[in-house]
């Protein structure tokens, strides 16, 4: 029971396919990442969901391991992740031009809004019904965070390494000051230490079966099973 | 020329910091008070009003600050708008380099053995990250005095319950399947806009 659960999940990653039919729009572009940058609030972790669901789960331009990398890169390097995530996307979509035309979608509300409340500041910081309104999507957001968390949690490798790394920086985190960037530093150092010891143990294990060969086996059979998926899909119009 | 100092103060907060919009703060608050565009009051409360607007939080108290310096120039509301339009940029401008080459980079070497290892072990890394904002969201909402980083028994005296039923109820809403389909984020923050109006505003249940 339990081992068929993990070979429909294990099936559903493996059909999870991106659309690859013609390029994206630059207007699609921006107008996905306006309603994005507008939908987002505070720190932007709730933007992941918001993302997720277009990106992957409607357009289908990446996958949600993509997304995860995507936040690997937009934690990794300086400035807002939010927009971050957004210039990253925007480049893979159609190159520089799309990174900057993503960007100006994600920031363009926040202009625009914190603009105009400029003129009118006064009676917006005292307003009782935007506050109750705020009030509401703090806790909405607050779900749109945990669901963000389920989907990227999914998406990593299981195993006591990850389960570690995982609860070592949520304490470090949550509870100190730490720098974001040495965490990030130390996890991906631990990540080649471990991928190293991890390949001589399994050299050492069967020699006669070296482990490039296994591997690269292994990866060019899934890519014939996607592809086969691909034309099944094309083919039967499951749509 | 005060748009240059704005524009170069910016543009060194985008470029050094890590860690999102919240790691900018402390650096905001030090080039204010530095250049003395505003008082610390005031930085204050835009800081609670670009975390309530729409946007990411370090973009909106971005605008707010160019805002605020530029309209102090003669050029009046122009002023403004154009100090908004020069500090958002600034804080953009360095990523936006940053963040092409770097997602280049890792398209070209994303199949590298050690680029794999590295993954590996910052996955969980950033996944651990959200992780921790989950509980720091979640607090804030339920236990507004309450912080990680300063554990005392103070932080528990402000029990929002009814912001604790809500959460339930969006995190009921969320899964719910319509013809096959959950409901999209965006509709879920529409919807519990209108339901704080009506719990908050509408009943004065007390937040």
């Amino acid at each position: 029971m339990y081992l068929k659960k993990q070979f429909d999940t294990e099936m559903k990653k493996q059909t999870q396919k991106i659309n690859t039919s013609g390029k994206v729009g630059m207007w699609q572009l921006f107008w996905t990442f306006f309603k994005t940058g507008l939908f987002t609030f505070g720190g932007g972790q709730a933007m992941i969901s918001i993302l997720e669901e277009e990106l992957v789960a409607k357009k289908k331009w990446i996958t949600t391991q993509d997304m995860l990398d995507m936040l690997v890169i937009a934690e990794s390097t300086p400035g807002v992740i939010a927009v971050n995530s957004a210039t990253s996307i925007g480049y893979r979509m159609r190159g520089v031009w799309g990174a900057i035309i993503a960007t100006i979608g994600v920031v363009l509300p926040s202009f625009v809004i914190i603009t105009a409340l400029s003129f009118f500041l006064r009676w917006f910081s005292g307003n009782v019904w935007y506050k109750a309104a705020f009030a509401g999507i703090q806790a909405c957001v607050t779900i749109l965070v945990v669901n963000a968390f389920v989907k990227m949690f999914r998406q990593l490798e299981r195993g006591w390494f990850s389960a570690i790394i995982l609860a070592a920086s949520f304490n470090v985190a949550l509870l100190t000051d730490f720098n974001v960037i040495y965490l990030i530093l130390i996890g991906g150092v631990l990540g080649i230490v471990y991928t190293l010891i991890a390949d001589a143990v399994a050299k050492n294990k069967n020699k006669r079966l070296p482990l490039e060969s296994f591997e690269a086996q292994d990866d060019s059979s899934s890519q014939e099973d996607d592809s086969e998926k691909r034309q099944r899909g094309n083919g039967g119009g499951e749509q | 020329m005060i748009y240059l100092t704005l524009f170069w103060e910016y543009f060194k907060i985008g470029l050094f910091t890590i860690g999102g919009g919240y790691a900018m703060l402390p650096f905001v608050t030090q080039i204010v008070t530095k250049h003395n565009w505003m008082s610390e009051q005031q930085l204050i409360e835009f800081i609670g009003i670009a975390e309530s607007t729409p946007g990411p939080f370090a973009i909106n108290l971005a605008t707010f600050v160019g805002n605020v310096v530029g309209s102090g120039t003669s050029l009046g509301v122009f002023g403004g708008i154009l100090g908004s339009l020069v500090a958002t940029v600034a804080v953009v401008l360095p990523s936006l380099i940053i963040i092409i080459v770097v997602t280049l980079a890792f398209e070209k070497f994303k199949r590298n053995k050690f680029v794999q290892g590295a993954l590996k072990g910052i996955r969980p890394v950033v996944v651990g990250l959200i992780l921790s904002s989950v509980l720091t969201v979640a607090f804030k909402v339920i236990l507004p005095d309450f912080s990680f980083k300063n554990l005392t028994g103070s932080g528990f005296d402000k029990f929002n319950w009814v912001s604790m039923i809500l959460i339930f109820v969006f995190a009921a809403l969320s899964q719910i399947r319509i013809k096959g389909k959950k409901i999209h984020p965006i509709y879920l923050i529409l919807s519990s806009a209108v339901v704080g109006v009506v719990v908050f505003g509408v009943f004065g249940i007390a937040q």
